[in-house]
């Protein structure tokens, strides 16, 4: 087991260089990095010619890469558009899309698993065809519309809800945001839990489990449901990355101060050191929690083992 | 009688049609006695124990008549939960595969001792201490260590001792083992039926074995019923049936077995298939593959003749086949 996460910490090494170089070419060779420094007007040659020499940008690209990441690892992402650190931002905003994202993986368990669980066991009967049209909905829809569908009726016509989130932005405050994340997730792992579901549901041990006279809750919770649960934990878990640094729709929606937000900003003012800089947690984020769900995947089903 | 089955049917909705899978089923079995219920796949000696245990998948399955009597309760008339309080405790069940029949993600020690945990109320601690005896009882080396492994890190024959503890757990008065061997080698094929033999009698409960295998039979069944197309058609003490089968699929089962004094000659088989459970043949079922038909059998269905006083042979000429 060790030995395995050494391993796996090991190959995320080459992932990572290459996930960060590419951002960064794209980034600094493709686009012009001081040319969001002037503001909304174009840089005068003068000035962007000494821009590009305080920032090092006249050194060869390998060279800038190599500094940059020397300055990652000593925790310095630089500055972004507005003069305040790039660790800075990350600070503030780091900790409510990870609110944000815990609320979503909430809803996608307790309720694309529980929906999961009862079409599953109730296949063609009309709970099932319900559900499933519902999924089917919910995944064509995109988030935008979920979104700002629900802020105009929840939020401006009912009151329900804020429909802009304040700055701590609270648990409270983020359901609403948290279910229109995870809506589209949440649509898969009811349809991932329901085909599992009724797939396990004819295994030889769930007669088993029936002829021993187990009560039908512990038939399926302890024995169908816990087989059945396998791929959908790795779903869930690989979801954590995605729902991390896709939430930019969700938070542009409801003004969440988050990842997203700070991360369309700084593409709209071309603000390459926040750019690189949140693209690269992302990275490692999702990394993590790849390797997570490989772990745990060990701990679900005794029969996988890491050597 | 322990386990009374009476005129039991059973068919199965399908999208080619209604499946009748057991068609009058009757038998019994008594404590301490073995039944060996015999057949090929789909004759119904499965779907009938499916039935017994009430495990039957419903629907598609469905019991359309007969009766269960189980030490004089009719299991047919009780409601679920009663149903579900016999399950495991009072009868059980082993089945062939016990690699698919074992939960993968749950530990030995666990799956064992759920049985005491649920019908007994016993704490998972005491369970545990329960579950090794059991295992020891079955003769798993180095139960004490072993009780936490799963059932993958298991060889064939210590899953299906696993599973033979699992169904003596309650100590349950009758058991139903579905083709127990079959999925094991040889060698260990005879030292698990040893076991469950020899457990049987030390426990006098009643075993109501399915199988194919007429070697297994015959080395330890009392009694002998011979299924085809969802009947019995042949019941006799396991020597008696031997000695002179008194039906004519009876008699091609025993054809069947191969010989060494018949090396070098090409092996027996019955001709044809057997039918199509959504299509059985009018008459007697096994008209169409019997070197014997006649136009009787063609059109009536044999009853089960009572040929000696524990005998019965569904066959509207059972004398010929037995004397001939």
């Amino acid at each position: 087991m060790g030995r395995y996460v050494a391993r796996r910490l090991l190959q995320m090494a080459p992932v990572f260089v290459g996930a960060t170089l590419l951002i960064f070419l794209m980034v600094n060779v493709m686009g012009d990095p001081v040319a969001g420094l002037c503001g909304e007007r174009r840089c005068d040659p003068a000035t962007a010619a000494r821009l590009k020499q305080e920032f090092g940008l006249d050194q060869p690209v390998w060279r800038q890469y190599l500094t940059y990441m020397a300055n990652v690892f000593t925790g310095d992402f630089g500055t972004a558009f507005n003069g305040q650190a790039v660790t800075e931002l990350m600070a503030t905003s780091f900790p409510v899309t990870f609110r944000l994202t815990i609320v979503a993986i909430l809803f996608e368990i307790a309720v694309g698993v529980t929906l999961g669980v009862v079409t599953g066991l109730r296949r063609g009967r009309p709970v099932d065809t319900g559900a499933l049209l519902v999924t089917l909905v919910v995944i064509s829809v995109p988030t935008f519309v979920t979104g700002l569908l629900l802020q105009l009726l929840l939020g401006v016509e009912w009151g329900w809800i804020k429909p802009s989130v304040s700055p701590e932005a609270g648990f409270g405050e983020l359901l609403v945001p948290g279910l229109v994340l995870a809506s589209v997730s949440l649509a898969y792992v009811t349809r991932l839990t329901r085909t599992s579901i009724a797939e396990n549901a004819r295994a030889d041990y769930v007669r088993t489990a029936v002829a021993k006279g187990l009560p039908r809750h512990r038939v399926i919770v302890r024995h169908l449901l816990r087989n059945s649960l396998i791929p959908v934990v790795t779903f869930i878990g690989a979801d954590v990355g995605f729902l991390m640094g896709g939430a930019i729709v969700t938070e542009r929606i409801f003004n969440i101060h988050g990842v997203g937000y700070q991360l369309y900003q700084g593409i709209l003012r071309q603000s390459t050191q926040t750019v690189v800089g949140f693209v690269t947690v992302l990275v490692l984020v999702f990394l993590v929690a790849n390797l997570l769900v490989d772990l745990l995947y060990a701990v679900l089903d005794p029969r996988i083992r890491y050597v | 009688m322990l386990l009374e089955v009476r005129d039991l049917h059973v068919e199965f909705r399908t999208r080619d049609g209604v499946a009748r899978a057991v068609n009058g089923v009757t038998y019994g079995v008594d404590a301490g006695e073995t039944l060996a219920v015999l057949g090929e796949s789909g004759s119904g000696k499965s779907v009938t124990a499916q039935a017994i245990m009430g495990i039957l998948d419903t629907p598609p399955g469905r019991i359309t008549g007969g009766e269960i009597l189980f030490q004089g309760r009719d299991l047919l008339k009780l409601r679920e939960d009663e149903r579900r309080k016999v399950r495991g405790a009072e009868m059980a069940m082993i089945f062939q595969d016990a690699l698919s029949s074992l939960n993968p993600v749950l530990t030995v020690g666990d799956q064992l001792g759920e049985m005491f945990v649920v019908h007994r109320g016993m704490s998972r601690k005491d369970a545990r201490t329960k579950a090794v005896e059991l295992m020891d009882r079955v003769r798993i080396p180095g139960a004490a260590a072993r009780v936490r492994d799963y059932p993958h890190q298991f060889s064939g024959g210590m899953r299906q001792r696993i599973m033979i503890a699992m169904a003596l757990a309650l100590e349950p008065a009758l058991i139903i083992a579905d083709e127990p061997t079959t999925a094991l080698d040889v060698t260990v094929q005879a030292q698990v039926m040893d076991l469950l033999a020899e457990l049987q009698r030390e426990l006098t409960m009643g075993l109501v074995l399915i199988t194919h295998d007429l070697g297994v039979v015959a080395d330890v069944a009392d009694r002998i019923a011979v299924m085809y197309a969802g009947r019995i058609v042949e019941t006799a003490p396991v020597h008696d049936l031997y000695k002179a089968p008194a039906h004519p699929y009876t008699r091609g089962l025993l054809d069947s077995i191969p010989r060494l004094d018949q090396k070098g000659r090409e092996l027996y088989a019955i001709k044809g298939l057997p039918p199509s459970l959504t299509s059985i043949p009018p008459g007697c079922a096994f008209h169409p593959r019997c070197t014997t038909a006649r136009d009787l059998c063609r059109t009536d269905v044999p009853p089960l003749h009572e040929v000696t006083g524990e005998r019965g042979s569904a066959c509207h000429f059972w004398t010929e086949c037995l004397h001939g």
